[in-house]
């Protein structure tokens, strides 16, 4: 049994038709060739394959594709500007906040959600060390490259 | 990997999604955030042929105040409950304990009335919901009914509802004036895992002593469902809240509770938990500190 799905991805329209049983990660990596996104636990533990589901992040292994209905999914591959890395894209190259990588989507996506919650909420306050280490309490890094990730994340809100 | 294979139906109605549970073949289970149900599939804990989505019914979104109860719809997220600003003035227990749900992605899809309908024994919102008596909403073939949340939790993941039957809502009552209330949660492994134990309470000081006129306690991880702890309340009710009082219900809950073992902890640290936790809450409580997360 198959649904069609209308959603935005990545800022622009999309729609297919998707078997029942797929959650959003079998949808971007098998149908739509967005493999940025990666598998890791497949129960909503590890945090490797967040996405922004409506600006919030999710478990794209635990979402039903067919959920997607009408809402704005933005995943790793939606984060660069006309060719261009994002700012926090840089920050984390600019300090080695990557080993094997694998998290890295993830880490993204969470970083993001954090940014840009912190922008609307809290102006002109400085996002803390225990706020990013919150935000990332559901990624998990095996190489524990946590604390580049953490650096990268504070420079990239802080603008530096 | 992919999920076993199952038909969707994406009724629009609540009176559409009761019949679609009962029409057709097999098993057919509910799906609100997927946060419980898609790891039991992928698990082969269970393994629905169909899946009735909540996504698409309207009206069951959302949080309001009515006649100073508040009104959270099945659907709504555990993210929304702890941001609301309703829920943040008038109810911060409840905000408190949806803040510590799991992660931030897991808290922006799970759903308080998924939750509910789940029985999940280490929830952190159930204790705060039992503190707080909250009525669940409840439609299914035989139309609507209330259930106590205290009624709801029948054994473990079981719960009241008959089959058929769909959490809508859940209404819960302004606390008593005054009352001071915090919940903490105690990971064996790491921040974002379910609570080894959670503690809920709710205190209301008499007026004008240091007496304890009323005493709410709720426990997750404490037994095979969310549970209060009665005798510790008792020994809290009408009492002084001195160090030995504290200690006497701290103790209470320790003994009354009914933990299970698991990979988190056995069922003997558990208990040994609880006292502990219990104990550092209530003295938090007496001394008027917010409560927020893990106390010192």
């Amino acid at each position: 049994m198959s649904v069609t799905v209308e959603f935005s991805l990545n800022g622009r329209p999309c729609c297919v038709e998707v078997p029942t049983h797929w959650t959003v990660i079998d949808l971007l990596r098998d149908r739509l060739d967005l493999t940025g996104t990666k598998g890791g636990c497949g129960e909503g533990v590890c945090g490797t394959c967040t996405v922004l589901v409506d600006g919030e992040p999710a478990r794209a292994c635990l979402m039903l594709a067919a959920h997607l209905r009408g809402r704005a999914l933005l995943t790793v591959e939606g984060l660069e500007r006309d060719g261009a890395l994002a700012p926090l894209q840089e920050a984390f190259a600019r300090h080695g906040a990557a080993q094997c990588g694998y998290c890295t989507p993830g880490m993204l996506m969470a970083a993001t959600a954090l940014l840009a919650g912190h922008r609307d909420g809290a102006a002109g306050r400085a996002l803390t060390d225990g706020q990013v280490r919150e935000a990332l309490a559901g990624n998990l890094c095996r190489c524990t490259g946590y604390h580049k990730i953490v650096e990268a994340v504070l420079a990239a809100a802080s603008g530096a | 990997m992919r999920l076993r294979p199952f038909a969707l139906s994406e009724p629009g109605t609540v009176g559409e999604a009761v019949a679609a549970l009962a029409a057709g073949d097999g098993e057919a289970r509910l799906v609100a955030g997927g946060t419980a149900l898609v790891p039991m599939i992928r698990l082969g804990l269970v393994a629905p042929d169909r899946l009735v989505s909540l996504h698409r019914v309207a009206g069951l979104r959302g949080v309001s105040t009515v006649h100073g109860h508040l009104e959270l719809g099945a659907m709504t997220t555990y993210g929304h409950v702890e941001r609301h600003p309703d829920v943040r003035r008038g109810w911060p227990l409840l905000a408190l304990a949806a803040g510590r749900v799991a992660s931030p992605a897991v808290r922006s899809m799970g759903t308080v009335g998924g939750n509910l309908a789940y029985a999940e024994a280490a929830s952190d919102v159930s204790p705060a919901l039992l503190c707080l008596e909250a009525g669940v909403r409840v439609a299914g073939p035989r139309g609507e009914r209330t259930v106590p949340i205290g009624e709801l939790f029948r054994g473990f993941y079981e719960t009241a509802l008959e089959p058929g039957e769909i959490v809508t809502a859940v209404r819960v009552p302004a606390l008593p004036a005054g009352a001071r209330s915090g919940y903490v949660k105690f990971c064996s492994r790491s921040a974002e895992d379910k609570p080894l134990v959670g503690v809920a309470a709710v205190l209301r000081m008499a007026d004008g002593g240091t007496g304890c006129a009323e005493a709410r306690i709720g426990l997750g991880g404490a037994a095979p469902t969310p549970i209060r702890a009665p005798a510790a309340e008792s020994a809290l009710r009408g009492a002084e809240l001195t160090d030995a009082t504290i200690a006497r219900a701290a103790e209470a809950a320790a003994a009354e509770a009914e933990p299970l073992s698991d990979v988190m902890g056995s069922a003997d640290y558990r208990r040994r938990m609880i006292r502990v936790w219990v104990r550092r809450l209530l003295a938090d409580l007496r001394a008027g500190r917010a409560v927020v997360g893990s106390p010192s």
